[in-house]
């Protein structure tokens, strides 16, 4: 793989690979699920995380390079527990595990906590509906500086 | 982005971090954000990051269009952690 639209190529392979193994499995696959299912080496597959890193399109771990954030979905456990069919997911954050649902087109439930006191929270998401329910989103960060540390945000 | 019981917890987690109120959202603010946002299939090869215009557009479409939803702009005010 040497030019820049091969390498785009593959890194739409490579994306789609990571979305749908996160949508079956619960979570985004590591380097060598993804090269073993895409039948290539882990470093074609480590350089095109990197790339998606790069575009904002993935989140890697530090120290493994193994992927962190595939937004919605996060690769270690959160808060932010989403239920849907016999599948579990963990969301990055309240606005990601919101986006689960919506991206897997089936109801879930979101397990939570109050973010200041832990208390248990719920939401319910039947019919591409949100069910009722009593809470407030906050963002603490503005959005033009999501990016500066969003693995805080 | 965290979800919390009303608004004295919000102030208080504010307060605990010793960061400033940020931008609260009704839980069906935040339900269509999310749909908009991830409604989009991420693994269709067409897919692409939204752009800065096309992300202020929805946020504007959602009611969120004070300088904490603008993409371009710095925050002096804000210090992160």
């Amino acid at each position: 793989m040497s030019t820049e639209e091969e390498k785009a190529f593959f890194d739409k392979h490579v994306r789609r690979f990571v979305y749908d193994y996160a949508m079956n499995e619960g979570l985004p696959p590591k380097v060598e699920q993804a090269a073993s299912g895409l039948r290539t080496t882990a470093a074609d597959v480590e350089a095109s995380f990197q790339r998606l890193a790069d575009a904002y399109i993935l989140v890697l771990q530090k120290a493994s390079r193994e992927i962190l954030m595939a937004n919605p979905f996060s690769a270690v456990p959160t808060p932010f527990l989403v239920r849907a069919g016999d599948q579990t997911y963990y969301g990055n954050c309240i606005w990601d595990a919101m986006g689960i649902p919506p991206m897997l087109n089936k109801d879930a439930r979101i397990e939570t906590s109050c973010g200041c006191c832990r208390t248990a929270m719920e939401l319910t998401i039947e019919k591409d509906e949100l069910a009722e329910a009593t809470g407030l989103v906050h963002f603490a960060i503005p959005a033009a500086r999501w990016w500066d540390d969003i693995v805080f945000n | 982005m965290l979800l919390f019981r009303d608004e004295e917890h919000i102030e208080k987690w504010c307060k605990d971090w010793k960061l400033p109120r940020g931008a609260t959202l009704t839980l069906n603010q935040s339900w269509r954000l999310a749909n908009a946002w991830y409604g989009p299939d991420r693994r269709e090869s067409e897919w692409k990051r939204k752009t800065v215009d096309e992300a202020e557009a929805l946020f504007a479409e959602l009611g969120l269009t004070s300088p904490f939803w603008k993409l371009r702009l710095r925050h002096p005010f804000y210090s992160p952690l």
